[in-house]
């Protein structure tokens, strides 16, 4: 018999912790994931992939602000790990990168698309290498400051949904992930909205609880799209061209060079007309620019090409559909076309939307779950 | 979790309880060692004492001493003083020597002379870097063809870093001598692990650090032979005959001094540390296939065990250990997370995979056969999961063919 107003004896069990590989950009919130991680009883090892050469000098860490995985961001993600009692280490991925990040980074704006850099990140190195990494250091899951949450659908298989934080959502740089993979991920703040992820960094005295969020492109920092492609790419393989108005092809102005442009793009065209002209298309093959009126940037279909599909469609299935990470989705028809050994997506909105843009993804919700994507051309 | 095992001693060594115990009473030797007045008379003591210790741990006379802040300071001290020695035309034609310029190093010394070389080259200076074999011998015909009557310095580690391979030291310095040229070593990783005796090895330069011998960060040591003339690189109020400014680290001094008083203890731990090295590798040719001893065969320090494990990534396979509570290194060691290999590996010819398959453990005065066969449990138990993950196919793996010269 168990006497009253006694608290129960709690037994320790000699189950293992489970151990979990966290990926660390130095940045408030993968190391507020982390520190909920030892928090919930995890044997956390933590991990920057060091993933550029700032020496180089592109990214000054003189500028003092750190952006993401810059050598001040290790220097600060070494110290959470230092400050929480665990042990860290720093990958060098460079070359992973340079081949599968900067190089179609690059690519992609010499092709006339505007490329997003960040999924392929995931793709290769987040969502692989640290997969690998995680196996090798004998860790049952990987765990990132993703805002994303892992839930299980009516058929108890674990899927990948939006984070609590509709305005900090990030599922959307995740639509490659290997479904194999997701049983293995945990996204620990991504049911925590951002205040209350710098108010936990506060409290612990992070070093980094009032560093600015990351903007933009790690890699890129303040300098421009346009400086750091021009100074990545011989200059040879940079025209000057023409901008031409459409329907009528008139001439309005030259450029130096298609990758200072994107589609949707209104400032910094060097055209002054009474009607103001947006980007509405941009040539690589003719290396031509072309502008006009807001109402040719409305398009209703979008076609996607390699495709990756985490869950199963039904074709000509009613999905949320974002066509860029700001935007906040709407409502299509996706078709499914095979082509070869590859899919394609055919996707049909219900009102046209502005800007579809070559280069940025097409991501499919399913209410809150993060279904697929594939690559708008 | 049990204790940390420390096996990276070649990186640094522990602080021996001798020193720990002695430091509260030589804090209290706080005052300038260069004052007249009483509180320079303590720090002075200390610096006197543990000058006439280090001396005699190596062969050398107490003024041959010059304390430099560690092993890195003392190898640029060495080679950048006898440059500038070279330069200085007033002291040409003060003592009649005759112009030298050309400057030899082993392709394998630390980086704290592999940089100085550079920078001699920059300077002007024609330098050559010495190859080693696979096994870490260093090309004798190719030093023998490199020295010149023009030779200034040759400098020639005693025990390389991260292999513990030993150099003949004696030959190549009467060599060197033979043709008027100085000989520097760098004998900061042989420091303590073996008997040095700066005299048996016939040279007018070598370079110590205590952090190596169970004393504290900040303590290096220079002996340059009597009457050698080394320009200083830090100019300032005449300490250490003019050859180093600034005020000694009298207590890191200290310490470096009571651990050369155990001259005695030296070889007995060499053979202590050597019978568990061997263990150690005994167990890892019995239980890790293909794994090889880097230049096992060639003479080499008694506590150093340079691995190749085919199939299982260096760094992964130390970060394992790492969180198994192991501390080791591999070749590869670098503090910025380079993707370069070890250059000391690639210059002995290993090839960049097996160079990021490599593993360096060092032992020390305190290991125990416990200690290294619970490290070897964990070292076998992480391959077989490294390589069961990596998919590894031993029919990849090269059998080299070892010549020992």
């Amino acid at each position: 018999m168990s006497t009253v107003n006694e608290a129960p004896t709690v037994v320790q069990t000699a189950a293992p912790k489970k151990r979990v590989l966290v990926a660390m950009s130095g940045g408030v919130d993968s190391s507020v994931a982390a520190a909920l991680l030892v928090d919930q009883g995890y044997e956390v090892v933590g991990v920057t992939m060091q993933v550029w050469d700032y020496s180089a000098a592109e990214c000054s860490i003189e500028e003092g602000n750190g952006t993401c995985c810059s050598s001040v961001d290790v220097d600060d993600a070494r110290s959470v790990a230092d400050r929480l009692g665990f042990p860290f280490y720093v990958m060098n991925v460079e070359a992973k990168f340079q081949a599968f990040v900067i190089d179609p980074f690059i690519g992609a704006y010499l092709e006339g698309k505007t490329p997003l850099p960040c999924v392929n990140c995931n793709t290769y190195l987040k969502f692989d290498h640290l997969v690998r990494k995680m196996k090798e250091l004998k860790c049952d899951y990987l765990a990132t400051g993703h805002y994303a949450q892992v839930q299980n659908d009516a058929n108890g298989r674990p899927q990948i949904v939006t984070s609590t934080d509709d305005w900090k959502d990030q599922t959307y740089f995740l639509f490659t992930t290997d479904p194999e993979v997701i049983p293995h991920l945990l996204f620990p703040i991504g049911h925590v909205r951002k205040p209350a992820v710098r108010a936990i960094a506060e409290e612990r005295g992070l070093v980094n609880a009032r560093k600015k969020d990351s903007t933009g492109i790690c890699f890129v920092g303040d300098q421009g799209y346009d400086n750091f492609i021009e100074k990545h790419v011989a200059k040879d393989l940079l025209h000057k061209g023409v901008i031409r108005l459409y329907p009528t092809g008139e001439v309005l102005a030259n450029h130096d060079g298609i990758h200072h442009y994107t589609y949707g793009q209104r400032k910094g065209l060097g055209i002054y007309r009474p009607e103001p002209v947006y980007v509405i298309k941009i040539d690589a093959k003719t290396n031509e620019v072309w502008v006009g009126d807001e109402t040719h940037l409305y398009e209703s279909k979008a076609r996607v090409v390699k495709t990756h599909l985490i869950d199963n469609i039904e074709d000509g299935e009613r999905l949320r559909v974002k066509i860029r990470f700001q935007h906040k989705g709407d409502w299509a028809r996706v078709y499914r076309k095979d082509v070869g050994d590859s899919s394609e997506l055919s996707i049909e909105f219900e009102e046209p939307v502005r800007a579809i843009t070559p280069g940025q993804a097409a991501v499919l919700y399913r209410d809150q779950q993060l279904v697929g994507g594939g690559w708008i051309v | 979790m049990s204790a940390r095992i420390y096996l990276d001693h070649n990186a640094t060594t522990p602080i021996s309880d001798d020193v720990r115990n002695k430091v509260p009473e030589w804090l209290e030797h706080w005052g300038n060692p260069s004052s007249i007045h009483g509180s320079g008379r303590g720090p002075k003591t200390l610096l006197r004492e543990a000058r006439e210790t280090i001396a005699k741990f190596i062969g050398a006379n107490a003024l041959e001493l010059i304390f430099t802040a560690g092993g890195s300071e003392a190898n640029n001290l060495a080679v950048k003083g006898v440059f500038e020695a070279f330069q200085n035309t007033e002291h040409l034609a003060r003592t009649g020597a005759k112009f030298r310029n050309h400057y030899l190093f082993s392709q394998v010394e630390h980086p704290s002379l592999i940089r100085t070389a550079e920078y001699l080259r920059s300077r002007g200076a024609k330098v050559d870097f010495v190859p080693v074999s696979r096994s870490g011998e260093l090309d004798i015909d190719a030093y023998d063809r490199l020295l010149t009557d023009d030779t200034a310095l040759v400098s020639i580690m005693i025990a390389n870093n991260e292999t513990g391979h030993l150099f003949p030291i004696r030959e190549l310095s009467d060599r060197a001598h033979a043709h008027g040229a100085l000989f520097h070593t760098d004998g900061v990783q042989a420091f303590g692990k073996i008997p040095v005796n700066v005299m048996d090895l016939g040279v007018d330069l070598a370079s110590f650090a205590g952090h190596k011998f169970y004393s504290l960060k900040g303590a290096g040591v220079l002996f340059a032979k009597r009457g050698l003339h080394l320009e200083s690189l830090i100019h300032g109020g005449g300490q250490e005959r003019h050859r180093r400014g600034g005020t000694e680290n009298a207590l890191a001094i200290a310490a470096l001094g009571l651990q050369c008083s155990k001259k005695d203890e030296v070889a007995p731990r060499a053979d202590q540390m050597r019978v568990l090295r061997d263990h150690f590798e005994a167990r890892v040719h019995a239980e890790i296939p293909f794994a090889v001893v880097t230049g096992e065969l060639a003479q080499r320090l008694p506590n150093t065990s340079s691995l190749v494990i085919p199939g299982v990534d260096g760094e992964i396979l130390l970060m394992n250990l790492d969180i198994k509570g192991f501390s080791v290194s591999t070749g590869a060691a670098c503090s910025s997370g380079s993707p370069e290999p070890s250059p000391v590996l690639l210059a002995m010819g290993l090839t960049r995979n097996e160079a990021q398959s490599s593993l360096r453990v060092g032992l020390g005065w305190s290991t125990t056969r416990e200690q290294i066969d619970a490290f070897t449990d964990a070292l076998v138990e992480t391959v077989v999961h490294l390589r069961s993950i990596g998919g590894f196919d031993s029919t990849t793996v090269v059998t080299e063919t070892y010549v020992h010269g």
